[in-house]
């Protein structure tokens, strides 16, 4: 009873948040608008010293110019980001991580989809175990997933051991210390992010939907692609959108599990700035990089408001 | 096949009789048995409905919350597969056939439109999962909001539409494919009072244009009294009496019956002796408090306690006259509704209680404590049966029911 009152006053505070800006409060008053300004102001003065200073420090690392032994010359300058964008091994990197993401991505959707799928539509009791086991993975930190990743599909590896002692195949399959094995373990990481992703956007999912599907004529597979689809197409989307994302920016698995030949955005940032101590290429990557982020949330944008529309029903009859 | 309504020693039961199990075989939908368990349940959802319904005709089943309404008309459209029994269309068992090969139009409560296409596009889905060509679709589509009078909307979202207009795109979507049978599940529960006449008659308008077979679920009785063929009332799963609208209401089966369908007094009572027998059966029975009337319907030997009901409108009080009527009453409490005056009279000096209702305008309102003469027609008093389910007590153990819960209900007046 006594937390009932504290509830309902801040209900009536926020109901009244948009009067202060028609008339001006006095200087001195206290309002619900500066009650929100000074909860939001911790968090904003965390988020300046840990995320946008470093951010604005990088930015303008990548203007200064390096100098042979690891020295910088303070100055304002274009010539590294010219550099890196006239060397063909950088834009190889880039391609890399752009090819892993899209693979990793596409891998981690199809694996995902039929468990999320799944997970969502069960009745059964035992749903938030399952769940609960659908996301264990998280409770292990990836370093270690990757180091189990590693001992499966090395040469003397689990996979390779058996496929040998069963006689399938002579000389061990190359799934470590390249883009496959790199494309395995990540799929297997990110896959419990993309189960959860899914589940929470499987909203508009209906079973009684479904049952209308069938009962109209439509079969297992009809129902799947015409109803189905489409109502989950945008938590799928979201959760693409988290998989690449994380994929773009991985570090770990490409490292360990690439074996030095799978050359990344983030690995070679890593190598140029602590290897190399070439801190302005560095930034410079750290800026391509950044770039990315940004065309990628472009595209999902589009993406997230095409499938919306669809969503919405602008589809028609004669489709 | 045991017939749930057979062995009741009544009339309305011979007549249920015969539309059940005899004539199944000439029933355009038949349901034989049907049983439901819900794994995890206790006891059966469904526990052994047998009905027929004729071709062209529209059954409404009607029954309390949680009596197994849906869960019938479920099974009838293959979307829960039975426990036992099976489901017969045109004589063609389709118990293992799949939803989606039924044709069977059905109708959701919750409508259960596509929320991700438009008015036109859900009419049209059943069209396109029977591959039917463009053309012909568009026409169809056409036609068929043209019928339920929405084709102004065709492209309009099915989130941007008012309770009554989602309903009509819902039953638009289940006759556009010319199903075999129609089913509605409490299709009108979620209308307005207004809305719900308005689409009343237009469901029976449609349905008498299109003579399609119906199965129309609701627990509103005025609903299932005014727009069926026939009325199955389901009660615990069981099938309580099918009927006419006309016969469920003047001669229900079982005190279930009388008390869920309309408003209803009930006293009991003791034979005396059987007045006539055959189609106007009749018996003489000793009412306490009221002494002996004659009432309508079959009845046991004399000596066996019956219980005899009385619909409140049918009685007449004479306020000029007290001892001019069958019995002396007492006004108890009087409550004028509008239409129609509302009384509680208690019968002798300590007899029944009887609820009674008089047009209003029609007479002098007697006030709580006038002495008024209480009199009722001549057949208005009928006996019903005080064992209703005797014939399907069998399958009652089957089913797991509580048996035992129907028992103390004999006291309840
Ligand atoms: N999917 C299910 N799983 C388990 N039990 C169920 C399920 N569906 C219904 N039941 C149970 O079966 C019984 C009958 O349910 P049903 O939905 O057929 O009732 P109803 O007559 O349609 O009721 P209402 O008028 O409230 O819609 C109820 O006790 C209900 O709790
Ligand atoms: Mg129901």
């Amino acid at each position: 009873m006594s937390a009932a009152a504290p509830g309902t006053e801040t209900g009536s505070d926020t109901g009244s948040t948009t009067a202060p800006g028609a008339e001006r409060p006095a200087p001195g008053r206290w309002t619900p608008g500066r009650t929100a300004a000074a909860l939001l102001l911790p968090g904003l003065v965390a988020l300046l010293l840990t995320y946008a200073m470093p951010l604005v420090w990088v930015a303008r690392m990548a203007f200064n110019e390096p100098l042979p032994g690891g020295a910088i010359r303070q100055t304002l300058t274009l010539g590294t980001f010219a550099d890196v964008l006239t060397d063909g091994h950088y834009w190889r990197v880039i391609w890399q991580t752009v090819e892993l993401g899209a693979l990793v991505t596409v891998f981690t959707l199809l694996l995902s989809y039929p468990l999320a799928l799944f997970l969502a539509r069960t009745t059964t009791r035992w749903r938030g175990l399952l769940i609960a086991l659908a996301v264990t993975p998280l409770l292990i930190s990836s370093v270690a997933r990757t180091f189990g990743w590693m001992a499966i599909l090395g040469n003397q590896g689990v996979v390779n051991k058996t496929l040998q002692s069963v006689g399938i195949i002579d000389t061990p399959l190359q799934l470590a210390n390249n883009l496959t094995g790199v494309v395995i373990a990540s799929t297997e990481i990110y896959m419990p992010f993309a189960i959860l992703v899914m589940i929470s956007g499987f909203g508009r999912l209906d079973p009684e939907l479904e049952r209308a599907a069938a009962s109209l004529g439509a079969g297992r597979l009809a129902v799947l692609r015409r109803v189905v689809l489409p109502l989950t197409l945008p938590g799928v989307l979201t959760a693409g959108l988290l998989v690449f994302v994380l994929s773009l920016s991985g570090y770990v698995t490409p490292r360990l599990i690439g074996g030095g030949r799978v050359f990344v955005l983030a690995t070679e940032i890593y190598d140029e700035a602590i290897t190399a101590l070439n801190w302005p290429v560095a930034a410079v990557l750290s800026m391509l990089l950044l770039v990315l982020f940004g065309l990628v949330i472009v595209v999902y944008t589009r993406l997230q408001r095409f499938v919306e529309r669809r969503i919405l029903g602008e589809r028609g009859a004669a489709s | 096949m045991t017939d749930p309504t057979t062995g009741v020693p009544s009339p309305t039961a011979a007549g249920a009789g015969a539309a059940g199990a005899p004539a199944a075989d000439e029933g355009h939908l038949v349901l034989r048995d049907l049983v439901k368990t819900y794994p995890g349940r206790h006891g059966a959802a469904v526990r052994g409905v047998s009905l027929s319904v004729p071709r062209g005709a529209m059954l409404a089943v009607l029954g309390p919350s949680g009596c197994g309404k849906s869960t019938t008309l479920r099974m009838i459209a293959g979307l829960v597969a039975p426990s036992a029994g099976s489901v017969l269309v045109d004589g063609k068992d389709v118990t293992g056939t799949p939803a989606h090969h039924r044709d069977m139009g059905v109708v959701f409560q919750s409508y259960a439109l596509f929320p991700h296409m438009d008015v036109a596009g859900n009419v049209a889905f059943g069209l396109e999962m029977r591959k039917v060509p463009r053309p012909e679709r568009e026409r169809r589509v056409t036609e068929a909001l043209e019928l339920v009078r929405l084709d102004h909307l065709a492209r309009r979202r099915v989130s941007q539409l008012s309770g009554g207009q989602q309903q009509r795109v819902a039953l638009a979507r289940a006759l556009v494919v010319r199903p075999t049978v129609l089913l509605l599940d409490e299709p009108l529960s979620n209308l307005d009072a207004q809305l719900r006449t308005t689409m009343r008659e237009e469901i029976r308008r449609i349905q008498q244009e299109t003579g399609i077979t119906t199965v129309f679920v609701t627990h509103d009785q005025h609903e299932a009294l005014s727009m069926a063929d026939r009325v199955a009332v389901l009660h615990e799963g069981r099938l309580e009496q099918l009927g006419t609208p006309q016969e469920i209401y003047e001669r229900p089966a079982s005190r279930f019956t009388a008390e869920f369908v309309g408003r209803a007094n009930l006293l009991p009572a003791t034979v005396v002796a059987a007045a006539s027998a055959g189609e106007a059966a009749a018996a003489e029975v000793e009412v306490p408090g009221i002494g002996r009337i004659t009432a309508q319907g079959a009845s046991p030997a004399p000596g066996e306690p019956v219980t005899v009901l009385l619909r409140p409108h049918r009685v007449v009080l004479d306020a000029h006259d007290p001892d001019g009527g069958i019995a002396r009453g007492t006004v108890l409490t009087a409550g004028y509704t509008g239409e129609t005056v509302a009384y509680r009279v208690r019968v002798g000096g300590s007899g029944p209680e009887l609820d009674v209702e008089l047009p209003s305008g029609s007479h002098r309102p007697s006030a709580p404590g006038a002495e008024v003469g209480v009199s009722w027609q001549q057949g208005a008093a009928r006996l019903v049966p005080a064992a209703p389910r005797s014939g399907g007590d069998a399958e009652a153990a089957d089913g797991g029911g509580p048996a035992g819960d129907r028992d103390p209900r004999g006291g309840a007046a």
